[in-house]
């Protein structure tokens, strides 16, 4: 059975959400329990896809917390990684939602339309930790259009760019000089495909909505009403993946690729270069041995000094119950020493201020991990998480497809994210 | 002659390639769950051999996640389920089809619409009521909504109404009421249609995803489908887990049509064969 996508389910989503808001402001009461004052009271934690690697981790955590706090009862829910957003949007309508929620910003907002987030910023027992975590993930957290931060900043995520020494020999390329920029990585693309008759793509998958940010394209307007990134640059983005694409640089089956897809596609040693997170090199290790002994690490390219990264956060429920024990506890697990007791155990980054300075992130130890951990701690510093949260799935699947024409040739590049544009926003009034 | 053998080569060189389609993923992650950690998994073209055999990753399975709980879970739903189609389905449709009462029209109408109905656009007021219910979390609540499922009604109804009416018209003179004639005459008479349904409902309930993960919160009550999607790791991917999970949670299904096809295929030409 097709398992269905998040878009299936999104109108019916809003409308309950709608409903069900209705109905809370008729109630009057947004559910009791104050910020204030002592933690107490049972609250649920939900996480997302954590249990089966990191239980003891976790009920280790909770122990801690029960024995600051023994007046509160946590109860911990974990739940798998597919449909995720589904099952948030079922407990939303039901009025089932956690006391403490583990989502990321786009999963966060549509909750936090509906009013069922706390905002951390104008509830005082919360917004006091706020000078704890870096400002850069505080404000990856903060929502466009909903004045504040709904999520306790948890770990981050970026990654280098690897690359296949053995297919840099090959097409005569130095595999010790891998593109510092976008302008060398297309240059080094052209040569490549070149050299191997076009057997040889360099990148694998077409430009995602990231790659628009990291180039230096403005995407949204300010207050994240309006998509903007048809704007020149964009267009040159796509201008050099065209080429790319005619060239074979870039690999055929690009159009119709995932993420996971271009994954694969490095594991088989199909393509030369793909951008990926630090968790990936025990993929490699585990899956393409061979392809492991020739692996290359590099900085991933940007052209504004602002690397991506991803963020994970702790929401609290704005009709919980016991919403003192409920901050207390999303806190507790953010906080800078389990923050970076979790990053210790797989390579996540913390998102506390100060933790980056450790040695741990700034000294490379020699080993494969050490030098990717390294390297993507550096570039956290700055980072953004470039993917603007009000872009739905299905608007992105809009600028995968007009990407697609444009490189097959059925449009100009402009005439491509012009149309991306414009009827992303109209989705965008929609909703 | 010559064309005669070739007719017949083409015929199963067909019948070669569409085996292939249709078996070949299944057999990657077969072969795929017994790969070892220090071979390549994604090779182009694909290898079907691993080279380094090991049943280690099912091992692995049970360590990450209690996979013969959550395979208990799934026995239970997809077992409760086959009864109350059984059961549901059957009397249902004895009714429909030999039954004389008012808003019979109506009450097939309502049957077939409901085969239009698509799971994800009712999900969230299904889960709505559960909650009201206060069944939220349990596995009835996974059962319920599929307890009597429509297309099964259909089926019984379409079965019975191929039974010769004669049969019945001689029971009612030797004075047997509609309940002795639905379980004496009618039910022996379609056990083909019967197979099919509980395979159709054991089917069903095992391979639910949507639903049972929407339904339950506590990972304790999760079926075997919601739970084997706990080996997609967070950060890291295995395949190789994946892969031997997709196989523990096939099995079953293999060994139950093994056990019911010749009833399988009597039910799926029950209608046609009726004189």
């Amino acid at each position: 059975m097709p398992l269905p996508r998040r878009a299936t389910l999104l109108p019916a989503i809003l409308l309950a959400l709608t409903l069900t808001a209705a109905c809370g402001s008729g109630g009057g009461d947004d559910g009791g329990g104050s910020a204030e004052g002592r933690a107490t009271g049972g609250i649920s934690f939900q996480t997302w896809n954590l249990r089966a690697n990191f239980k003891e981790f976790f009920e280790g955590l909770i122990r801690d917390f029960r024995q600051r706090n023994p007046e509160v009862k946590v109860k911990w829910l974990d739940q798998p990684a597919d449909n995720y957003a589904d099952k948030l949007s079922a407990d939303a309508a039901a009025g089932t939602l956690p006391d403490v929620v583990n989502v990321s910003p786009d999963l966060a907002y549509p909750l936090a339309k509906a009013g069922l987030l706390m905002n951390l910023d104008q509830e005082p027992a919360a917004a006091r930790f706020k000078g704890e975590y870096t400002a850069e993930s505080w404000q990856g957290n903060t929502l466009p259009g909903l004045r504040g931060c709904y999520a306790f900043p948890w770990y981050l995520n970026t990654g280098p760019l690897f690359y296949n020494k053995r297919l840099f020999k090959e097409s005569g390329l130095d595999p010790q000089r891998p593109p510092r920029s976008y302008a060398e990585l297309f240059t080094m693309a052209d040569t490549m495909a070149r050299r191997s008759g076009g057997k040889v793509a360099t990148l694998g998958g077409i430009p995602s909505i990231e790659d628009f940010g990291r180039y230096g394209v403005p995407l949204m307007n300010a207050d994240a009403t309006a998509f903007t990134y048809n704007e020149a640059k964009g267009v040159e983005l796509v201008a050099r993946y065209q080429e790319l694409y005619r060239s074979g640089g870039l690999d055929p089956q690009a159009l119709t690729n995932t993420p996971d897809k271009v994954g694969q596609r490095f594991l088989e040693q199909k393509v030369a270069m793909n951008p990926g997170s630090a968790h990936d090199l025990a993929n490699f290790r585990k899956n393409a041995p061979s392809l492991y002994r020739n692996l290359g690490i590099t900085d991933a390219p940007n052209n504004n000094g602002k690397p991506n990264m991803y963020v994970m956060g702790l929401a609290v429920n704005a009709h919980s119950g016991h919403k003192a024990a409920a901050v207390a506890f999303a806190h507790f697990i953010t906080d800078r020493g389990n923050q970076e007791a979790f990053a210790h155990r797989v390579a996540v980054f913390p998102s506390t201020k100060g933790s980056l300075e450790d040695p741990y992130w700034t000294k490379d130890d020699g080993t494969d991990e050490g030098r990717v951990r390294v390297a993507s701690a550096r570039m956290l510093k700055g980072a953004v998480n470039y993917t603007p949260v009000v872009m739905s799935d299905e608007m992105k699947t809009i600028l995968r497809n007009e990407i697609a024409k444009a490189l097959q040739g059925e449009k100009s590049p402009r005439q491509a994210l012009d149309d991306a544009v414009e009827r992303s926003n109209k989705l965008l009034k929609r909703g | 002659m010559v064309m005669r053998v070739m007719r017949k080569a083409l015929r199963y060189l067909l019948l070669l390639a569409v085996l292939a389609l249709t078996i070949g993923p299944f057999l990657w992650q077969l072969s795929t769950s017994f790969k070892g950690t220090t071979e390549d998994i994604y090779t182009s073209p694909p290898r079907l051999l691993p080279r380094h055999p090991t049943l280690h990753n099912y091992t692995a399975v049970a360590d990450i996640i209690p996979v013969w709980h959550y395979a208990l879970n799934s026995l239970k739903v997809a077992l409760a389920s086959v009864v109350t189609n059984l059961a549901g389905a059957s009397m249902a449709g004895y009714a429909l089809a030999r039954l004389r009462f008012r808003g019979r029209r109506v009450a097939m109408l309502a049957f077939l619409l409901a085969l239009l109905v698509p799971l994800e656009s009712i999900v969230i007021a299904q889960f709505t009521m559960m909650r009201e219910l206060g069944i939220n979390n349990t596995l009835t609540a996974v059962v319920l909504p599929g307890a009597v499922g429509s297309l099964n009604v259909l089926l019984m109804r379409n079965a019975f109404a191929a039974l010769p009416m004669e049969v019945e018209e001689a029971a009612v003179i030797d004075g047997a009421n509609a309940w002795q004639r639905f379980a004496r005459i009618a039910l022996p008479s379609v056990r083909g249609t019967l197979a099919v349904v509980a395979i159709f409902a054991f089917m069903g309930a095992w391979d639910d995803f949507l639903w049972p993960l929407i339904v339950l919160s506590d990972s304790d009550h999760f079926t075997l489908t919601v739970g084997l999607n706990f080996l997609h790791g967070t950060f890291q991917q295995n395949p190789r887990l994946v892969a031997a999970g997709t196989v523990i949670a096939v099995a079953p299904l293999v060994v139950l049509f093994a056990c019911l096809q010749r009833y399988f295929f009597r039910g799926v030409g029950e209608g046609a064969v009726k004189s």
